[in-house]
């Protein structure tokens, strides 16, 4: 395997231009979709089929009656342990050399059980198509030598690209010197390979803690349920089983075989 | 922000039938082993039965899939951590089974019926299976409502139970059976079915806490409580427990079976 790529999202640069949205609907090329209007510049209100990079504009109450703009620029985390590609039965969804999940279009066969999956609810069900559709990192690109259209059309470098332990020791060095500036919650989301999910390769600097952004404090791999809840069915299985048995059971001993 | 994959009427068609197959398999598995000559009848119907709703099954996950023409990419990986991957090969596993003893149902041969015992033992597992895997399916998900509590696999088992039963009881009726011992000794399975699935639903309630809230007060609440628990559990229990002469013999089974399918279509259709 190749040494793994990671896209670092450093949120304290992005002033919402949305480049980022409009160049990754273009290289993928991705069906415009309607705006709607919800009190908010954000456009959409979340990652759709045709949606795969969207700027968050997150409006943040001050304690003086302002409200405090925090953009993020979202996408696919390509989380280390990935909830889709644990659930995909087709082995549609998988892990490139680089490190990134991508989703097999000639394999994918809609069942959408990844789109329940995902902690973060990136993978939508594509109506036209009858299949899943998320970021693929630009794969095409990656595997050129170009890097994703997202990160290379950024004009302020908030999405930057590159390999995911340069960019992770980059992303220390920046929170630290937000921290000495001021931002007292200036803190990383997903750069650890110790963290939640074995980290994120999409990782992400936040001015804030994760929920204000609408991110999970602690995103769960949804596999860690099928254990116990196996054994709780297999001991309801022996209770229903038993039960049975006795209202079977022919009185005065065994049956009597006879078919 | 998390998304619901948007399954709807077909997927808890399969829910509510794969229950009624996986219960059937292993309520006549278990008369076929535990009962006499006269649970004969209930053999018969729950293996056929079984076997029918097992080829039903199979139809509804291929017209469910976004690309149907693509169903056999479900076997090209196996998953065993993963409920998707396994249930699909399960179900065609199980169906084998439910094949080979509705087969050897048909013949009254000794040797036949020792060898249909034989595999139906092992069929019961799958039976099992069937019944519970999709519980677990849907809390092996990233949905509070489905995720949170633990008994997901356990209450659609306990609800496989009581409709499989509930199903072979309605198809012995209408067969102009319902006079004989083995109509008697289903339903006195399905009672504690009913229970045994009050019990854990009330569990199941308890530990989800407040992510039940789209269930219990969401827009499907009242189905919730009036189709689900008091139509489809606390009526026919009561029916059967307080005797029940005054109503047709069929009635508290009919209630199971669409308490039973309520279930699935509550679960599946609240998006919370």
């Amino acid at each position: 395997m190749a040494r793994t790529l990671a896209m670092f999202t450093d949120t304290s640069l992005c002033i919402g231009c949305r480049a980022c949205q409009v160049a990754c609907k273009q290289w993928n090329e991705l069906p415009m979709e309607e705006p709607q209007w919800t009190g908010s510049y954000q456009n959409h209100v979340h990652f759709t089929d045709k949606t795969y990079r969207l700027v968050r504009f997150i409006e943040k109450p001050q304690p003086n009656g302002e409200l405090q703009w925090l953009l993020m620029s979202d996408v696919c985390k390509h989380c280390a342990q990935a909830g889709c590609l644990d659930a995909c039965p087709t082995g549609a969804i998988h892990r490139t050399e680089y490190g990134t999940v991508n989703i097999n279009q000639d394999v994918c066969n809609g069942c959408r059980y990844c789109v329940s999956s995902c902690p973060f609810g990136v993978v939508a069900f594509n109506h036209d198509t009858g299949r899943a559709n998320k970021c693929t990192f630009c794969n095409d690109r990656i595997h050129n030598g170009l890097g994703p259209a997202c990160a290379k059309t950024c004009p302020t470098e908030s999405i930057q690209f590159g390999f995911r332990d340069d960019l992770a020791a980059k992303a220390e060095k920046r929170v630290v010197k937000l921290r000495e500036m001021g931002y007292k919650n200036a803190q990383l989301y997903g750069a650890d390979t110790n963290g939640p999910l074995g980290g994120l390769n999409a990782f992400f600097l936040l001015l804030d803690k994760p929920s204000t952004y609408n991110l999970p404090e602690k995103p769960l791999l949804p596999q860690r349920n099928v254990l116990v809840d196996s054994v709780l069915a297999v001991g309801a299985a022996l209770l229903v089983g038993v039960s049975a048995m006795v209202a079977f059971r022919e009185r005065g001993g065994k049956g009597d075989g006879d078919a | 922000m998390l998304r619901n994959p948007g399954w709807h009427l077909l997927i808890v068609w399969y829910f509510f039938l794969g229950g009624i197959a996986g219960g059937a398999y292993f309520t006549a598995a278990i008369a076929d082993t535990f009962g006499g000559s006269r649970d004969r009848n209930v053999v018969r119907t729950g293996y056929i039965l079984s076997l029918l709703m097992i080829g039903i099954c199979g139809m509804l996950l291929i017209l469910d899939l976004g690309t149907p023409s693509r169903f056999m990419n479900m076997l090209r990986s196996f998953k065993f951590w993963d409920p998707m991957s396994i249930g699909a090969w399960m179900l065609g596993v199980f169906g084998v089974f439910a094949f080979l003893s509705s087969a050897l149902s048909l013949s009254a041969d000794q040797g036949k019926a020792a060898l249909r015992r034989k595999i139906s033992l092992i069929g019961t597992i799958f039976g099992f299976f069937l019944a519970s895997y999709t519980g677990v399916l849907l809390s092996a998900t990233a949905l509070p409502f489905w995720s949170d509590a633990r008994l997901m696999g356990a209450l659609f088992l306990a609800s496989g139970a009581s409709t499989g039963m509930a199903a072979i009881s309605l198809l012995l009726y209408l067969s102009g059976d319902s006079a004989g011992e083995g109509f008697k000794k289903v339903k006195r399975a399905d009672r504690f079915a009913i229970l045994f699935e009050m019990v854990v639903l009330i569990l199941f309630l308890v530990l989800l806490g407040s992510a039940a809230a789209p269930l219990t007060s969401g827009h499907l609440a009242p189905l919730f409580w009036g189709g689900l628990v008091v139509l489809g559990l606390v009526i026919p229990l009561a029916i059967d427990l307080l005797g029940g002469r005054w109503v047709p013999a069929v009635v508290p089974a009919v209630l199971v079976l669409v308490g039973g399918f309520i279930l699935r279509y509550v679960i599946v259709m609240t998006h919370a």
